[in-house]
This record gives C-alpha cells, structure tokens and sequence, in this order.
C-alpha cells in the first residue's frame, strides 16, 4: 500500500471518528457481525440481528473506506468484538492493510488505521485479537504484529509495529488476548506468547514448536486460539488431516508444552471456542463439512470425547470451507453456534447436551447467506462472550 | 482442488514482459480439422531406436508447449507413437534442448540430493527445474534402473549431450497401450501440462482378443492444457494435440467408414480430468466393446456405454460407426471430484464423421496357428498375499490461498510429503504378493499410480468386485464428509526379479503428485 493511499485513509478516519463521537449513544441489541472482506465498493461490516424463528436477518452494512481481500489463512480472525468501557467491532482490511473501528450503539465507522509501510496481509488476510485498550494486527505477510490502541469512539491509532516469526520462518497466523498475555500461532507449528502489559508485545522467551506438529512432523500445525477465562490454559485449534487439538498451561505466564487430543470425526480442526461456562469446546472441521464440540475439563485443561454434527448443508455447492464462529449464547453451553461458510454463508448449528452426550445439528433455517461477504471467513457476536 | 498457494520451494518470477519467445516446438492441428494418429515408430529386427528432442514454446494464445520432436528427415514431428513387441529392445535418446526464456518463466530449484541419498544419481543430476527432464514408461513392467524407467534420481539438464534409454521390452509385457510422460518431481505437472507426453503400444493385442484383428486402429491421446497450470481455472482438452472447444466452436473430426468397426486406444494424459468416456449417437451413448484397460487385456471383452479412465488411464476399445446423417460425438461427461476437487466438466472431444475417405492404419490379422497367450499376472487372484498394507490419501488446507499439504501415508507412519532423499516408506522382497487397500480420507478424489508394476483391483469399498482388472491407475471417490472412507483393495505382484529396486507411487493428478503425494518404496531383490 502506498503512504498516499495511508494518509487519504488516515484523513477519512478522522472524519468519521469526528462524526462517530458527535453520535448519540444507544443501547445496542444482540448482533451477529461479519467481516465481509470483499472489494471496494462493497467493502464493509454486516450487522444481523436473529429472529423469532432463530433465523438471521440482515439489518445493515457499515461501509468502511479499505478493501477486503476475500480469503486467506483460516486461524486469523478478522473480526474483534469489544464491550467494555464501550462496544466496538474492529475489522481488518488486508487489501488496504487497515484495521477499522466501528461503534456498535451508532453503527457508524469510528476510524482506521494503517500499521507501517512495510505492514501487509494482502495474501492471506490480518488477524485480530485484543481488548477494549489496544488492538493487535497479525500482518500474515510482512509477519509483524502491529499495536493499536484504541481511541474514544471506537478510532485506532497505530503505534508501532513488532518483526515476528515461527521458528522454522512460518507466518503468523491466530492471536489471542488474555489479560497481559498474548499468544500467536505460525504456520510452521510454532507457538509463541508476549507481555502485553506495556502495550506493545514483548516475547516472553517460550517459543516453540508445539507437541502435535513434533509428533505430526509438520503434519499438523496450531492454527487459532482461545484462551480460559482464568487465564489457566491456552487451547489450539489445529490445521489437520483429523481433529485435532491442542491444549497448554499458561498460568505460569508462559506456555507450558501442549497436549495432543485427536479424532478421527472429521477433517481439520482450525478454529476453536470454549463455551461461555467452558465446560465444552467447539470445534469447526474446516475441511470436514462439520462442527464438533469436544467436553472439556477446566480444572486440568483435559479435552474428551464428545460430538459430531453431520455434514453441514451445501458442501462444495454452496461453499468450500468452514471457518470462523460465533456463540449462540453468551451464557451457559452457548447454544451452539453460528458458522462461517466460505465465502457467503452462515451455518447455524444447534446443541444439545444431555450429561457427557451432546448432539449437534444444523438448524432449519440453515445457511443464511450473506449480502456483502465476498469472502466470509471471520463472525462475532455481540454482546461477545465475557471473558 | 480449490485455490491453492504453490510450492514450499523457491519461486523467483524473472521479468515481467511478454518478449518474442523462440518457437521450438511444431505447429499442433488447427481446431476442426480431421484427427490424424501420431506418427508411428515401430521396432525393426527386434529394435526400435530413435531420438527424442524435448524442447519448449509458447503459441499465440499463451499456452506453453513442451515437445518430443523427432526428426523424419523431412519434418519435425511431435510424440511419435513407440510401437513394440515383447522381447524388443527400446533405445531412446532424449536431448534436451528446452530454452525456457520466456519473460514469465519461473524459476524454481528442487536440488538433488547431495546427502542422505538412498540411491545414486543418474544422467547429468544437478537441480530439479523446470528445464530439466525425463522420462516415465508408464504402465511398462521394466525395472527401475538407471536408463531404464527410474525417475527419481534421473535427470536430464538442457544444453548436456543426452541421455540414452534402453529398454529391453520384457518378452511377458502384457500387449496394450501404455504412455511415456515426463517425470521431474515438482514439475511433472509443468511438462504434461506443455504436452510431453506419448503413446507406447506393445504389439499383440490381436492374439489375446482376436475380436480386433483387422480392425481399422486409432490412437487418441487426451492432453489438458491449463495457461498456468497450477491456478484452478479454465482449461482446454486435445485430442492428438487437437483443441477440442468446450462450448461452441469447432471440434477436432474422427473420421470412420460406413459400417465399419474401429479399435480405439484412448490414453487419458490429462493432468487431472477424470473422464467418463462415451460414444454419443443422437444423443444416445453407444455400446463400447471394452478390450484393455492400462495396457492390460481384460479376460473376456465387455460391454459398456461409459468407460471411466482416470488421469494417466488407457482405455482400448470397439467403437462401431454410427449410420450416416446421425450426430455422432466422442465425449467425456461431468465427473464430481468432491468439494475440494476441480470440476471436471462435460465436453464432447471430437466430433465422429461418417465418410468413404476415412482412413486408419489397421490392426494385424491372426494366424490361424497363433499360440494362446499366456498373461502376465494371470494367476494373480489365486495367490495368497504375503503381507497386507493400509494406506490413505489425505490433505490439509490451512487456508483458502494455502498453505496446502498433500499427502499419501502408510496407517502407522507419519503423515509426511516427498522428498528426494527420503527413504522407502515400504520394503519388500522379490517374490512378494502384497495386498494393499488404499483410502482416501481427503474431500477429493485421488488417482493412485503405482510405478513398474499392474496391480489386480479386489475390491471396492470393501466390496469384492465382479471384474478383478489388472490396473496402473485407479480412481478413489472422496470423502463425503460422513460414513466410511472410500477405498479400492488391490493385489501387487513382485515375483517379477526385474521389479527389484526403488520406485514411486503416488496420486496421479500431478499437481498433487508435483507437491509431494508421492512415496518411494523398495524392492529388496
């Protein structure tokens, strides 16, 4: 990108920070939200509220000024949902390398910022991860992460960048944020988590390949993240030829060697969420054309058996690949969850847990297709789960 | 597949200007002209010799060709038909004169190994490139050796003398169509894709099934050009170098007598189209006689309407020409390679003209005392398997642009792509009956390839099939996302002494094959 095109975007996020700060403030209803990553002029974030009948409908893109790039890596989330000391949706734009801010009571756009020259996610997209205080960009292709802190009115405004890479080179790929820790996956199989107390990410010296690639050879690498509530374990999501998973105690505030869960269900296991009382994790099969959700033991970050939906309605006619998720619910099992269908569809998967079975199965009014999404990959919910 | 990003490997794009490139290869038939067969060289005296000039352009239209040029003495010709006999000898110089500077050549380098190396390097060694080449005698039973039919450690580089193969044709070689293609891993996909590729056809048919002796005999080779063949996109098939239009336009012409009956040798050389053959008469598919199947006579000659042939299959079959004014079209329907997969589209490949003036070379006819032929292989089904092996394809999508991982693994082993200097996944010894069931626990099927030997398909889905073909290449549908896997069982052969060596098998959509869905194994002698 080049600095002309940064200093028109830092002009236009200006304006709109002006406009979004002048907007009145109003309590905001549940949203599930899409980074639609398409191109211009069609580059946006959608906002959906949910039915009566549990369906999705479609209530309003908010137009941003970059330029999505319709794909890339699967574990990097393009879509940050806050709510904290305010209600903000962050976006990344890999086409012009920018990450937006949108206030979630005015729906209107509370500014963008660019990382540094050299910043760039053109291929394979930028991940998201932070909290209501800073914002961390995973630029895929230049494997920096940038710091952004967040702005009243849901603005951003860079402050620096940090040179990362995995151990065998690989690109930065998943991110998440847990108090002052913050973890990152590469695609080599390397995991790596930083301080964050002071803002920008210093490492804190436990690089390493995980467990499951060693054991793999390479074969299977951690790709997204979620983190418990307590700050205890770190879970990985793995790109794989079977389910896999990868758990690590972090609560030493560094990562401890993971453990290896695998099955046979289904194919690839690239994004991962706990529930919101994390007895359960969900799984989507992002090649396996269904979603899992695996029992899981908070007290000893232990993964056991649990479910496999069938296969997801419109495989290969109507998308590729499964990708990102949002709860159902904020609270309790998370009543499932809605799934991001490459490139313009929304699954919605629904759960039922009975003691220590489950049982997943897409609802009827399943898939919801998109509007604006040219290559849907990232969904949040708002309100988002509270840790 | 879908999209993908390429290569683990270096990739340097020098330049990026469309610069007059040297036109090195023949002009290939104009699109709606009659289809001729490949020029044929056959053995003489027990020899076939000839020289192979493997060289490079690309036409008008942005297609990179690569060429087999062989010189008649008055024109160039591009992949001469070799026609030999059991008991032949094959010499073959290849000398590769590729001068790839062409402003959008890429660059890329898989080094040979230096160390680690399980086996000796053969020809000239150097880097695995774009530019270099060899050569694959597909489906032949030879043994893996130097200047014979290896292609892991032979190599070929432009501008060096040459490389003489030679070949002694074993006198058990079952009669039928087999194929030579090039074969540098990591840019097979590149040359097939540039159309180096050939028919080769052992001598006999006739005294197996005497149903085709006399019979006027065509060879069609089904090549796949993509512009750039590693971007899932638009692609055009030929038939003998012939573009075959997919939608409108004009359309390669088989002529045929009227009444007559033809023996058709169809070699799928795609790089990955799956291709449900047909003969279409007014919109009706045509009983097809079925001879061979991968160079392989089947036991009794059968009769279907669709012959399914795999990337690198060869079909060889009856086609009786349809009556005069009927439309008539030699056709490939729609073939689902899953939802990972590329589709494969329905296309007519030729359309079939009934006219006086068809003309065809034609099949030998039988003596009366012609000896029963005895089959390589003939006993197979009988035998009892000394080991028993589970392998499966798989694949890892780490995104919609990559990184993609393709693998073929041994249950027990680790999922690992090729390398040059791996070792064997499998041993063996000479004297070996395997059987071997192969899954495929990707969203998209997978062509397995075994090299050096035919192996007898058992079963389907763990279900004992009616027709146990001796086959090359066989198709494994994908996974629909639930239920079992999809698997063929079938029984390998390595009594043989000449399968003693170090050869690959690998899916054989070479792209995946390019990328390391490959694995060698030995055969201790």
């Amino acid at each position: 990108m080049t600095s002309h095109w940064k200093a028109l975007l830092r002009a236009a996020s200006f304006t709109v920070c002006l406009l979004g700060l002048s907007a009145l403030a109003a309590a905001a209803p549940p949203y599930v939200i899409t980074n639609d990553d398409a191109s211009f002029p069609f580059t946006g974030v959608s906002f959906l509220s949910v039915g009566p009948g549990g369906g999705l409908i479609f209530r309003q893109q908010v137009a941003t000024v970059g330029t999505g790039i319709g794909g890339g890596y699967f574990g990097a989330n393009r879509i940050l949902v806050v709510n904290g000391a305010q209600a903000c949706v962050f976006a990344s734009e890999a086409g012009s390398g920018d990450v937006v801010g949108i206030d979630i009571n005015t729906l209107t756009v509370g500014g963008s910022a660019t990382g540094s020259d050299t910043d760039t996610g053109s291929a394979n997209g930028i991940g998201l991860a932070g909290n209501d205080q800073y914002v961390y960009a995973g630029f895929t292709d230049s494997n920096t992460i940038g710091t952004f802190k967040v702005l009243s009115g849901c603005g951003l405004m860079f402050v620096n960048g940090t040179a990362v890479a995995g151990l065998e080179g690989g690109a930065v790929n998943g991110m998440a944020v847990h108090g002052s820790m913050l973890i990152a996956t590469y695609t080599d199989g390397t995991i790596e988590s930083f301080n964050i107390s002071g803002g920008t990410p210093s490492p804190n010296g436990d690089k390493q390949i995980s467990s499951g690639t060693v054991r793999a050879r390479g074969a299977t690498y951690p790709n997204s993240i979620d983190i418990t509530s307590d700050g205890h374990f770190a879970i990985f999501g793995d790109t794989a030829t079977s389910l896999v998973v990868e758990v690590s105690d972090i609560s030493s505030g560094k990562l401890a060697k993971t453990t290896v869960y695998s099955s046979a269900a289904s194919i690839s296991s690239s994004n991962v969420m706990l529930s919101p009382d994390e007895s359960l994790l969900y799984v989507v099969n992002t090649q396996g054309a269904s979603v899992s959700v695996l029992f899981f033991d908070k007290a000893k970050g232990r993964l056991s058996a649990g479910c496999t939906s069938a296969p997801i309605r419109g495989h290969s006619t109507d998308w590729s690949y499964l990708v990102g998720m949002a709860l159902g619910s904020t609270t309790g099992d998370g009543d499932g969850v809605y799934v991001a269908e490459f490139p313009s569809g929304i699954a919605r998967i629904k759960l039922k847990v009975k003691g220590k079975t489950c049982a997943l199965r897409e609802a009827v009014q399943s898939p919801f297709k998109t509007k604006n999404a040219a290559g849907l990959l990232s969904i949040g919910a708002f309100p988002p789960r509270a840790f | 597949m879908g999209s993908l990003s390429r290569w683990c490997f270096a990739i340097v794009v020098l330049g990026c200007s469309f610069g007059e490139v040297l036109a090195q290869c023949p002009d290939r038939p104009v699109s709606g002209s009659v289809v001729a067969d490949p020029l044929a060289l056959s053995s003489q005296d027990g020899v076939l010799s000839a020289q192979f000039v493997m060289q490079h352009s690309v036409d008008s239209n942005g297609y990179t060709h690569y060429c087999y040029n062989y010189n008649t003495g008055t024109q160039i010709v591009e992949a001469p038909t070799l026609r030999v006999s059991p008991g032949d000898e094959l010499n073959l110089d290849i000398v590769n004169r590729i001068q790839n500077d062409d402003a959008m050549k890429m660059k890329m380098a898989m080094p040979m190994p230096t160390t680690g190396a399980v086996e000796p390097s053969c020809g000239d060694g150097g880097a695995m490139t774009v530019d270099a080449t060899n050569m694959h005698y597909h489906g032949m039973n030879v043994p893996p050796k130097c200047h014979q039919d290896d292609v892991i450690n032979t190599l070929i580089q432009p501008g060096t003398p040459g490389f003489k193969y030679k070949i002694p044709i074993p006198a058990t070689q079952p009669p039928g169509l087999y194929w030579y293609h090039a074969h540098v891993h990591g840019f097979t996909e590149f040359q097939v894709n540039g159309g180096a590729a050939g028919a080769l056809i052992v001598e006999g048919m006739e005294k197996v099934h005497p149903e085709v002796a006399g019979l006027a005999e065509r060879v069609f080779i089904i090549r796949q050009q993509f512009q750039i063949p590693w971007i899932p996109g638009p692609y055009q098939l030929t038939l003998n170098y012939q573009v075959s239009q997919a939608i409108g336009g004009a359309k390669p012409v088989i002529q045929m007598k009227p009444g007559e009956k033809q023996f058709w040798r169809v070699a799928n050389a795609t790089l990955q189209d799956f291709m449900p053959l047909q003969v279409i008469v007014n919109g009706q598919p045509q009983p097809l006689q079925l001879v061979a199947l991968d160079g392989y006579p089947l036991t009794q000659i059968r009769t279907q309407d669709t012959i399914l042939l795999p990337p690198a299959g060869r079909a060889e079959f009856i086609v009786q020409a349809p009556p005069a004014g009927a439309e008539a079209f030699f056709f490939t329907q729609d073939y689902s390679t899953g939802p990972t997969g590329n589709p494969d589209l329905h296309q007519s490949l030729a359309a079939i003209q009934v006219s006086d003036t068809a003309n065809a070379a034609r099949m030998p006819k039988v003596s009366a005392q012609a000896a029963a032929v005895r089959l390589k292989y003939a006993d197979l089904a009988s035998q009892k398997p000394t080991a028993e092996r589970l392998l499966f394809f798989s694949e890892e999508f780490g995104g919609t642009n990559g990184p993609i991982q393709f693998y073929i693994t041994v249950d027990g082993q680790k999922q690992k792509v090729f390398e040059a200097n791996e070792k064997p996944v499998i041993t063996t010894k000479v004297g070996a009956i395997e059987d071997w069931t192969i899954e495929n626990r990707a969203l998209e099927t997978h062509a397995f390839h075994m090299h050096q030997i035919h192996f007898q398909v058992l079963e389907v889905d763990g279900q004992p099939v009616t027709n146990q073909d001796l086959r090359d290449t066989i198709e494994i549908p994908f996974w629909e996302g639930s239920g079992p896997f999809h698997s063929v069982k079938v029984r390998l052969d390595f009594r043989d002494p000449t399968t003693a060596g170090v050869f690959p098998f690998h899916c054989h959509i070479l792209l995946h094959e390019d990328l390391g869905m490959m694995h060698k194994m030995l055969v201790e002698p």
